[in-house]
Protein backbone atom coordinates (compact mmCIF):
# COMPACT_ATOMS: atom_id res chain seq x y z
CA UNK A 1 0.00 0.00 0.00
CA UNK A 2 1.42 3.57 -1.36
CA UNK A 3 0.96 7.37 0.20
CA UNK A 4 -1.47 7.43 -2.79
CA UNK A 5 -3.64 4.39 -1.77
CA UNK A 6 -3.67 5.72 2.25
CA UNK A 7 -4.62 9.03 1.38
CA UNK A 8 -7.54 8.51 -0.93
CA UNK A 9 -8.86 5.47 1.60
CA UNK A 10 -8.49 8.45 4.30
CA UNK A 11 -10.43 11.02 1.93
CA UNK A 12 -13.15 8.47 1.14
CA UNK A 13 -14.03 9.01 4.64
CA UNK A 14 -14.68 12.74 4.11
CA UNK A 15 -17.60 11.97 1.54
CA UNK A 16 -19.43 10.57 4.93
CA UNK A 17 -20.72 13.84 6.51
CA UNK A 18 -20.88 15.21 3.54
CA UNK A 19 -23.41 12.74 2.11
CA UNK A 20 -25.10 12.81 5.32
CA UNK A 21 -25.65 16.62 4.95
CA UNK A 22 -26.52 16.41 1.21
CA UNK A 23 -29.07 14.48 1.89
CA UNK A 24 -30.89 16.10 5.36
CA UNK A 25 -31.13 19.87 6.27
CA UNK A 26 -32.34 23.08 3.93
CA UNK A 27 -31.56 23.50 0.75
CA UNK A 28 -29.29 25.75 1.13
CA UNK A 29 -26.97 23.35 2.90
CA UNK A 30 -27.53 20.49 0.81
CA UNK A 31 -26.19 22.38 -2.00
CA UNK A 32 -22.85 23.83 -0.30
CA UNK A 33 -22.10 20.08 0.68
CA UNK A 34 -23.19 18.94 -2.74
CA UNK A 35 -20.35 21.36 -4.07
CA UNK A 36 -17.73 20.09 -1.92
CA UNK A 37 -18.33 16.85 -2.48
CA UNK A 38 -17.44 17.56 -5.98
CA UNK A 39 -14.46 19.16 -5.20
CA UNK A 40 -13.96 15.99 -2.77
CA UNK A 41 -14.02 13.69 -5.12
CA UNK A 42 -12.17 14.91 -7.83
CA UNK A 43 -9.11 15.38 -5.74
CA UNK A 44 -9.94 11.54 -5.06
CA UNK A 45 -10.20 10.71 -8.52
CA UNK A 46 -6.27 12.45 -8.62
CA UNK A 47 -5.34 9.91 -6.21
CA UNK A 48 -6.61 6.78 -7.09
CA UNK A 49 -5.37 7.51 -10.24
CA UNK A 50 -1.64 7.70 -9.16
CA UNK A 51 -2.43 4.62 -6.56
CA UNK A 52 -3.56 2.47 -9.35
CA UNK A 53 -1.34 3.79 -11.66
CA UNK A 54 -3.96 3.87 -14.37
CA UNK A 55 -3.01 7.29 -16.27
CA UNK A 56 -6.22 7.35 -18.06
CA UNK A 57 -8.39 7.53 -15.76
CA UNK A 58 -7.32 11.23 -14.93
CA UNK A 59 -9.50 12.15 -17.69
CA UNK A 60 -12.19 11.05 -15.41
CA UNK A 61 -11.35 13.90 -12.78
CA UNK A 62 -11.08 16.21 -15.95
CA UNK A 63 -14.15 15.30 -16.77
CA UNK A 64 -16.01 15.83 -13.11
CA UNK A 65 -14.57 19.07 -12.60
CA UNK A 66 -15.73 20.19 -15.76
CA UNK A 67 -19.21 18.79 -15.26
CA UNK A 68 -19.41 20.01 -11.00
CA UNK A 69 -18.78 23.39 -12.70
CA UNK A 70 -21.98 23.30 -15.05
CA UNK A 71 -23.83 21.30 -12.18
CA UNK A 72 -23.00 23.83 -9.49
CA UNK A 73 -24.15 27.02 -12.16
CA UNK A 74 -27.50 25.20 -12.69
CA UNK A 75 -28.33 24.70 -9.36
CA UNK A 76 -27.63 28.00 -8.30
CA UNK A 77 -29.50 29.71 -11.10
CA UNK A 78 -32.71 26.89 -9.94
CA UNK A 79 -32.53 28.34 -6.65
CA UNK A 80 -32.36 31.37 -7.62
CA UNK A 81 -35.51 31.30 -9.39
CA UNK A 82 -37.38 28.83 -7.60
CA UNK A 83 -35.97 28.55 -4.02
CA UNK A 84 -38.99 29.73 -0.97
CA UNK B 1 14.24 12.07 -0.51
CA UNK B 2 11.70 13.27 -3.53
CA UNK B 3 9.37 10.26 -1.85
CA UNK B 4 9.53 11.77 1.81
CA UNK B 5 8.93 15.27 -0.36
CA UNK B 6 5.98 13.66 -2.10
CA UNK B 7 4.26 12.27 1.01
CA UNK B 8 4.23 15.17 2.91
CA UNK B 9 2.60 17.36 0.11
CA UNK B 10 -0.08 14.33 0.00
CA UNK B 11 -0.16 14.34 3.92
CA UNK B 12 -0.78 18.30 4.04
CA UNK B 13 -3.30 17.87 1.00
CA UNK B 14 -5.51 15.61 2.66
CA UNK B 15 -5.18 17.32 6.13
CA UNK B 16 -6.84 20.44 4.22
CA UNK B 17 -9.23 18.27 3.06
CA UNK B 18 -10.21 16.90 6.55
CA UNK B 19 -10.04 19.66 8.53
CA UNK B 20 -12.07 22.00 5.79
CA UNK B 21 -14.96 18.85 6.16
CA UNK B 22 -14.86 18.92 9.28
CA UNK B 23 -15.01 22.47 9.28
CA UNK B 24 -17.50 22.95 6.96
CA UNK B 25 -19.85 20.66 9.35
CA UNK B 26 -19.10 22.89 12.33
CA UNK B 27 -20.50 26.11 10.62
CA UNK B 28 -24.25 26.33 10.90
CA UNK B 29 -24.76 29.56 8.20
CA UNK B 30 -24.39 28.29 4.53
CA UNK B 31 -22.24 31.26 3.52
CA UNK B 32 -19.93 30.17 6.12
CA UNK B 33 -20.36 27.11 4.78
CA UNK B 34 -19.70 28.17 1.27
CA UNK B 35 -15.82 29.51 2.60
CA UNK B 36 -14.46 26.19 3.76
CA UNK B 37 -15.18 24.57 0.20
CA UNK B 38 -11.79 27.08 -1.29
CA UNK B 39 -8.58 25.36 0.80
CA UNK B 40 -9.34 21.63 -0.97
CA UNK B 41 -10.44 23.48 -4.05
CA UNK B 42 -7.18 25.39 -4.24
CA UNK B 43 -4.10 24.65 -1.94
CA UNK B 44 -4.82 20.86 -1.76
CA UNK B 45 -5.26 20.47 -5.52
CA UNK B 46 -1.69 22.17 -5.68
CA UNK B 47 -0.50 20.01 -3.28
CA UNK B 48 -1.55 16.61 -5.33
CA UNK B 49 -0.22 18.65 -8.59
CA UNK B 50 3.34 19.05 -7.48
CA UNK B 51 2.97 15.70 -5.93
CA UNK B 52 2.11 14.10 -9.12
CA UNK B 53 4.99 16.32 -11.07
CA UNK B 54 8.06 15.07 -9.01
CA UNK B 55 6.84 11.64 -9.14
CA UNK B 56 5.51 11.34 -13.13
CA UNK B 57 7.79 14.06 -14.49
CA UNK B 58 6.57 16.08 -17.80
CA UNK B 59 3.94 13.20 -18.76
CA UNK B 60 0.74 14.19 -20.25
CA UNK B 61 -1.07 13.10 -16.66
CA UNK B 62 1.11 15.60 -14.78
CA UNK B 63 -0.27 18.05 -17.45
CA UNK B 64 -4.08 16.70 -16.99
CA UNK B 65 -3.92 17.79 -13.01
CA UNK B 66 -2.49 20.88 -13.79
CA UNK B 67 -5.74 21.49 -16.04
CA UNK B 68 -7.86 20.17 -12.71
CA UNK B 69 -6.52 22.19 -10.86
CA UNK B 70 -6.97 25.70 -12.69
CA UNK B 71 -10.37 24.33 -13.68
CA UNK B 72 -11.21 23.79 -9.96
CA UNK B 73 -9.62 27.38 -8.68
CA UNK B 74 -11.60 28.87 -11.16
CA UNK B 75 -14.75 27.03 -10.81
CA UNK B 76 -14.55 27.24 -7.24
CA UNK B 77 -14.67 31.12 -7.46
CA UNK B 78 -17.51 31.42 -9.97
CA UNK B 79 -19.88 28.71 -8.07
CA UNK B 80 -19.45 30.02 -4.94
CA UNK B 81 -20.43 32.93 -6.04
CA UNK B 82 -23.16 32.38 -7.82
CA UNK B 83 -24.42 30.32 -5.31
CA UNK B 84 -23.99 32.86 -2.47
CA UNK B 85 -25.75 34.84 -4.90
CA UNK B 86 -28.67 32.93 -5.35
CA UNK B 87 -29.78 32.72 -1.73
CA UNK B 88 -29.06 36.28 -1.28
CA UNK B 89 -31.83 36.94 -4.24
CA UNK B 90 -33.74 33.97 -3.03
CA UNK B 91 -34.02 35.48 0.59
CA UNK B 92 -34.06 39.38 -0.13
CA UNK B 93 -35.44 39.39 -4.34
CA UNK B 94 -32.09 41.67 -4.89
CA UNK B 95 -28.84 40.42 -3.76
CA UNK B 96 -27.48 43.89 -3.21
CA UNK B 97 -27.24 45.50 0.30
CA UNK B 98 -30.50 47.48 1.09
CA UNK B 99 -30.42 50.87 2.46
CA UNK B 100 -29.33 50.88 5.88
CA UNK B 101 -28.39 47.38 5.98
CA UNK B 102 -24.87 46.70 7.53
CA UNK B 103 -22.06 44.58 5.71
CA UNK B 104 -21.49 41.84 6.95
CA UNK B 105 -24.80 41.03 6.84
CA UNK B 106 -25.56 39.01 10.33
CA UNK B 107 -26.81 35.66 10.71
CA UNK B 108 -31.02 35.66 11.55
CA UNK B 109 -30.41 33.51 14.86
CA UNK B 110 -26.88 35.30 15.63
CA UNK B 111 -27.17 37.79 19.03
CA UNK B 112 -26.47 41.44 17.54
CA UNK B 113 -24.76 43.74 20.03
CA UNK B 114 -26.47 47.13 19.83
CA UNK B 115 -24.10 50.28 20.72
CA UNK B 116 -24.95 52.36 23.11
CA UNK B 117 -25.33 56.07 21.62
CA UNK B 118 -22.80 58.13 23.25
Amino acid sequence: MNIWEIAAEVMIFTLVPLAWTTMRGDARHRLVSFLMAGVVITLLLMLLTMAFNRMPMMDVAITLALMSFGGGIVFARFFERHLP
Amino acid sequence: MKTIFIEGLIACAVFITVASVLGMMRMKDPYQRMHYISPPASVSAILITIAIFLQQGMKPESFKAVFITLVLIGMNTVVTHAAARAFRIAETRNWRPQDGEEVPIHRPDEPVERKEAA
